[in-house]
């Protein structure tokens, strides 16, 4: 392979921000959890691509993605329970009506 | 025994607590016999005390424990037992025992007994400390304790408002004198390195004048304040607005007679810084008279004797100032007899007429109360210096002192004084118990006091008609001379040794005076010749001069009150505004703060995930700079 | 062609998917629009997981994350209706601070990862999915436990918090 593991680590890291960006811009609640799993899939493709580093192939970045799947898997699932519950009290997914814990 | 020195101050404190906490609830009545008993045993063991004093034991310190011991500065609770202070505290106990036998009578109806004894006792005890220490802090002390219980009695009907702005400015002006007492005593510390009398007394030598004159004015300015000398002297006038034997024993036997201790006590220093000796003996002739000149005038028959007290100091401290400081403490023992008589006569004449103190409504009370007229009688006579009673023989010695210390002018003002005494007794006496009676419905109420009021009376008689013999004959060579001369002595001090014939013309002269005094009363009381409405018409803005007491209240409050008022103001302002800001503004900047801090919770989750975000940023600003070798490691 | 050149293309292509995706996620209006290139990012990650030699996790990755998730989302978005909005300001009120802060930190990032441009190149060996499982269970049991522990407290969560209360 000749693309230097620096290339998968640049590719990551604007997946990343550019979640980032998106958290703290978009207005929905919804979009806001589909950029947090950009983020944690930039956070994937850095660990698979660190683990290839090296001479040898080491099988606990692997794993540890493995990890994340579940775990990201289980936030979706609570996540949109919370954004449906909330759904429910007011009908509104924008975040910035959704300021009662103020003060 | 000596050692049992301390039990003397120590019964009357048992007492204080013992009332103070049991009497109002479960003791009532019986407060009276403890304090009087406490007394009264403290009396016995003063006895005691002064017959081993004579015995040969001149001079002893008892030390009960260390009280201060910082660096230089070591003051032991410890008492000196001399003939100074066994004299002082043969004059407190015996007089207070007469005068609580006395109260116990005087007070049996009033509401707040139980209170009065405890805080007779305290005062007791307060006195006591005084008389019997061995320095002069632990002589503030009981000097603070006196001031303190002084205004305690004084408004002791503090339901009403006139006691209570008397023991108000009772306790101020003595607050006054308390401030030159206090620099007196640090002066003496930092210029002795001590404060007790031994030490500082033995290194007079030692010291300039101008720091012993600066103890000495600054100590007879605390004792102006505590014996109403001029200009400190209004306050004891108005005390009489307490209870008559609280006028008795604090007001003229003992609490006032702390400054003439104080002076005595203090000679050498005296002695030793000149200027501050003649500033104590005009200031003592000047007040003599002109508290005698208010006396004259005065209707109510407490402020007569309240103003005979202040004139009576004024000559205590014209003895000390020429030079006679025996002189001093044995008129200071006479008159504790005959003024404290004075005073319960007066108050055994108010209990009898029912409260009544204004001498217009008396009149031929003689016939009512006889035992009251002839004690009364006898201390008039004594304070008029007749002899062979008590009054004669010490102020006898006083003017004779100040004749031959050469301050002529200063005798001449004690003469004249001398006059307006008897003058202005006779008046008393006469308005009160001779002629018609003016108020028939009083006349006819009127009753002698029961036993336990008259047998005191009787006993003070008999202390004043021969306490000067006993003690004070001959005059420079009786007992008090040889036994308190030692104490007082200064070494190198004038020694004269007059003759007999001129100090029997001082004494012509001395006694001439009383009866011009009483004849010019007499005149014009009993004969009308000349009348006195008709006097005080002709005198007409003098009279009210003295009737006024000279103003001096009101000129105090213009001046002197006001601009203190305005002071208070600004200190006041500056406790509402600074302290209080302060302490105000420390809580609204917190609170400020919390307001400010609470608008980071906007209730915005995107907020808060910025919030993570600039974490991150600093994470990997930290993380970046250090890879990159621009942190420290 | 030789097979170096495919592989750069292959990169190059993905790259272009993933960024797209990402910035169409982050600025389309229409939210199914943003779910679906979500998924198609998600895809293309898939494909780098290839390019890098890690098969099964690609797989994992086109099961869990195309499969699962974005059905969930889906849900999600069906779900809660909003009204149609016009085009335009769909942004939070902080997005200025946002841009102050992120920009920076982004562009930093980018820059200090293109500083690995001349390190090692990737190995493509492994990926096979025996290694990984023994792996799993046997060397990290217990986190596994663990992760399992969580998907059912998930799961619990999730019925819970959506439960409606008069039933």
């Amino acid at each position: 392979m000749n693309i230097p593991v620096g290339a998968f680590i640049a590719v990551s890291s604007v997946l990343f921000f550019i979640g980032v960006a998106g958290v703290l811009m978009r207005r929905n609640a919804v979009v806001i959890l589909m950029c947090v799993e950009l983020m944690l899939n930039a956070a994937n493709l850095a660990l698979v691509a660190f683990s290839r580093r090296g001479g040898s192939a080491d099988e606990r970045g692997s794993v540890f993605v493995v990890f994340i799947f579940v775990i990201a898997a289980a936030e979706v699932a609570v996540g949109l329970a919370i954004v449906l519950s909330s759904y429910r009290n007011r009908p509104t997914v924008d975040v910035d009506e959704l300021h009662a814990m103020k003060g | 025994m000596i050692q049992n020195v301390w039990l003397i101050p120590a019964l009357p404190l048992a007492a204080f607590l013992i009332n103070g906490l049991l009497g109002r609830r479960w003791l009532k009545h019986a407060t009276g016999w403890i304090a009087t008993g406490a007394v009264a045993a403290s009396a016995f063991i003063a006895i005691d005390v002064f017959l081993e004093v004579l015995g040969g034991h001149e001079r002893t310190t008892v030390t009960l424990y260390r009280w201060i011991g910082v660096g230089d500065f070591n003051i032991n609770v410890s008492a000196l037992v001399d003939p100074l202070s066994s004299v002082m505290l043969l004059v407190v106990t015996v007089v207070g025992t007469l005068i609580f036998i006395f109260a116990n009578g005087y007070m049996a109806h009033d509401h707040g007994f139980a209170r009065f004894f405890t805080w007779f006792s305290l005062f007791v005890f307060a006195m006591l400390i005084l008389v019997m220490a061995d320095n002069y802090l632990l002589m503030f002390v009981g000097w603070e304790g006196v001031g303190l219980c002084s205004y305690l009695l004084i408004g002791f009907w503090f339901e009403r408002p006139a006691p209570q702005h008397a023991a108000n400015k009772a306790f101020w002006m003595n607050r006054i004198g308390d401030w030159g007492y206090t620099i007196g005593m640090i002066t003496t510390f930092l210029v002795f390195g001590s404060m007790t009398y031994t030490d500082v007394f033995a290194k007079v030598g030692t010291v300039t004048q101008a720091n012993l004159t600066l103890i000495c004015i600054a100590f007879f300015v605390g004792a102006a304040g505590k014996s109403a000398q001029l200009p400190l002297h209004s306050w004891l006038p108005d005390a009489m607005e307490g209870p008559t034997p609280v006028s008795a024993l604090i007001h003229a036997a003992t609490m006032v007679t702390a400054g003439v201790y104080l002076v005595a006590r203090s000679t050498p220093l005296f002695v030793a810084a000149g200027p501050a000796l003649q500033v104590v003996a005009v200031v003592g002739a000047v007040t003599a008279i002109f508290a005698a000149t208010i006396a004259l005038v005065q209707m109510d028959i407490k402020r007569v004797m309240a103003y005979s007290t202040v004139s009576q100091l004024g000559y205590m401290f014209l003895a000390l100032g020429v030079g006679a400081p025996v002189a001093a403490i044995f008129h200071l023992a006479t008159h504790a007899f005959f003024k404290a008589l004075l005073f319960l006569g007066s108050g055994s004449v108010i209990h009898g007429l029912g409260n009544e103190q204004d001498m217009r409504k008396m009149g031929g009370l003689r016939r009512k109360m006889p035992v009251t007229y002839w004690t009364m009688l006898i201390a008039g006579g004594a304070l008029a210096a007749l002899p062979p009673l008590a009054g004669f023989w010490s102020k006898d010695e006083i003017l004779s002192g100040a004749f031959l210390s050469g301050q002529t002018a200063l005798w001449a003002v004690g003469i004249v004084t001398a006059i307006l005494t008897a003058f202005y007794v006779t008046r008393a006496m006469w308005m009160t118990f001779h002629g018609e009676p003016r108020d028939r419905h009083l006349y006819d109420h009127a009753h002698e006091s029961p036993a336990v009021m008259t047998l005191p009376l009787v006993a003070l008689a008999v202390g004043s008609a021969t306490l000067g013999l006993l003690i004070g004959f001959p005059p420079d060579q009786g007992f008090i001379h040889s036994f308190l001369g030692p104490a007082v002595a200064v070494e190198g001090a004038a020694e004269h040794a007059p003759e007999l014939s001129t100090l029997l013309g001082l004494a012509g002269v001395s006694v001439a005076a009383g009866i011009v005094g009483i004849v010019i009363g007499i005149a014009m009381y009993v004969r009308h010749r000349p009348d006195p409405a008709a006097v005080t018409r002709a005198a007409g803005p003098i009279y009210r001069l003295l009737v006024n007491k000279y103003y001096v209240d009101e000129l105090y409050d213009h001046r002197v009150l006001e601009a203190a008022r305005a002071f208070f103001g600004v200190l006041w302002a500056f406790d509402v505004h600074v302290i209080d800001g302060l302490a105000n503004g420390i809580g609204r900047l917190a609170a400020a703060g919390g307001a400010g801090a609470r608008r980071l919770q906007t209730g915005l989750v995107g907020n808060y995930a910025l919030t993570v975000v600039v974490g991150l940023l600093v994470v990997l600003v930290a993380y970046g700079g250090y890879a990159a070798g621009v942190f420290k490691r | 062609m030789s097979f170096d050149l495919i592989e750069t293309i292959l990169f190059a292509l993905l790259t272009i998917g993933i960024v797209g995706g990402a910035v169409g996620v982050v600025f389309l209006n229409r939210i199914t629009g943003a779910a679906l290139l979500m998924a198609f990012t998600f895809l293309c990650n898939a494909g780098m997981f290839v390019l890098l030699g890690a098969e099964t996790i690609a797989a994992f990755q086109v099961l869990i994350y195309v499969g699962a998730i974005t059905v969930l989302i889906l849900y999600g978005v069906m779900f809660t209706p909003q009204q149609e909005r016009p085009y335009g300001l769909f942004f939070q009120k902080q997005t200025p601070w946002a841009a102050l802060f992120v920009a920076p930190i982004g562009i930093f990032v980018a820059l200090f990862a293109f500083s690995f441009r001349d390190s090692e190149n990737p190995s493509t060996k492994g990926g096979d999915l025996v290694p990984l499982a023994t792996s799993v269970f046997r060397d990290f049991a217990f986190p596994f436990e663990v992760a399992s522990v969580l998907l059912l407290a998930a799961m619990i969560g999730a019925i819970v918090l959506v439960k409606r209360d008069d039933e």
